[in-house]
């Protein structure tokens, strides 16, 4: 049975990088359908190759990915219609997962109470500050 | 290739001199955008977090193999990614793949020897690394082309079909155009990547997707 995914979302998944609720329904896939897992399979065993494709290389490199920046004059509604357009494409049918983490970062700084984030950032410093080189 | 921005070079630069300070500004620079990528995928925050927590330590340990050519941003998602992964897998939510491929599908691919030694597959990433970085700037070069002139539908539909993989009839579909103006703007690329892959000396068998058509 011919998988309904696409050959670049297989290659997106395989990296982390399709939209999540696409990951879970591979996931769940992969459980009863061999095929799916040999097509994962092989595209791990043509990347061992040195085959390369231009989906991998655009997502990984993030050739068309808007800068911080301009998501952040996305969220507040500064952009021209056009490029306001194309970075909700991006997001939502390019299904970007960086700029959509970036998006909802931005988004939720907006939101968030100021004490929950310097709890956390405490949190994330003390427990790795001991790496830090003497 | 996107490069590490001057502030993050500078930031980078005193960390690894063991400045605390600055170890605390790259946290709070980046911690938010990892939280919501991971968030967005497994939906409980303390899990999430304790993943992100996981990927700072990751980065600061693996901080020698840094070497600034990558943008900080996407060195850190792919931290990040790793851990989630590995997180998913542990919890059982991520299968583990066959480790061949099997010979009805794609069995062409397999290597000509399983014992592949492990030097010999770090000097492949090595070529590939050279390879992709010759193309990546010819496709940054268009990418910026088709935004500076506003040839919005031209780079959406470009996206569609490569990076998401659809097929022309439903891209004509997304964009509102016809089959033939897709046709069209996929030829054209492709010509040009072709263009790019023989200027740069590369093999052809390295990007079969710009022959196969």
């Amino acid at each position: 049975m011919a998988s309904k995914f696409t050959h670049a979302d297989l290659e997106a998944y395989l990296d982390e990088a399709l939209v999540p609720t696409e990951m879970s329904e591979i996931e769940s896939q992969l459980r009863t359908d061999v095929q799916l897992g040999r097509e994962l399979a092989a595209i791990n065993a043509r990347r061992d190759a040195g085959v390369h494709t231009l989906g991998e290389i655009w997502r990984r490199q993030r050739i068309s990915c808007p800068t911080r920046e301009q998501l952040g004059s996305f969220l507040l509604g500064a952009l021209a219609p056009e490029q306001a357009d194309y970075i909700a494409f991006h997001i939502e049918k390019a299904g970007c997962r960086f700029c959509r983490a970036n998006h909802d970062d931005l988004k939720a700084q907006q939101e968030e109470a100021n004490d929950a984030v310097a709890t956390r950032r405490k949190k994330y410093f003390q427990s790795s500050a001991g790496y830090l080189r003497k | 290739m996107k490069s590490a921005s001057e502030t993050d070079r500078l930031l980078i630069k005193r960390i690894r001199s063991g400045d605390g300070d600055a170890w605390g500004d790259l946290i709070s620079r980046y911690e938010g955008r990892l939280l919501a990528f991971v968030e967005s995928r497994i939906g409980r925050r303390a899990a999430s977090e304790d993943i992100v927590q996981e990927a700072f330590v990751g980065f600061l340990t693996s901080l020698p193999n840094y070497d600034g050519r990558r943008s900080l941003e996407s060195y850190l998602f792919s931290i990040c990614a790793y851990k989630l992964t590995d997180h998913m897998r542990r919890e059982g939510r991520r299968p583990a793949l066959p480790l061949s491929a099997g010979a009805d599908s794609g069995g062409e691919w397999q290597l000509a020897s399983s014992a592949r030694g492990a030097s010999s597959i770090a000097r492949s990433g090595e070529r590939r690394n050279l390879e992709e970085t010759a193309i990546v700037e010819a496709l940054q070069q268009q990418v910026s082309r088709w935004k500076e002139r506003g040839d919005w539908v031209k780079l959406q539909c470009i996206e569609l079909l490569f990076v998401r993989g659809w097929a022309n009839k439903e891209v004509a579909g997304e964009l509102s155009i016809t089959e033939q103006q897709v046709a069209n703007y996929k030829f054209d690329f492709l010509a040009r990547m072709r263009a790019i892959v023989r200027k740069q000396g590369l093999s052809e068998d390295i990007f079969p997707e710009i022959y196969s058509e």
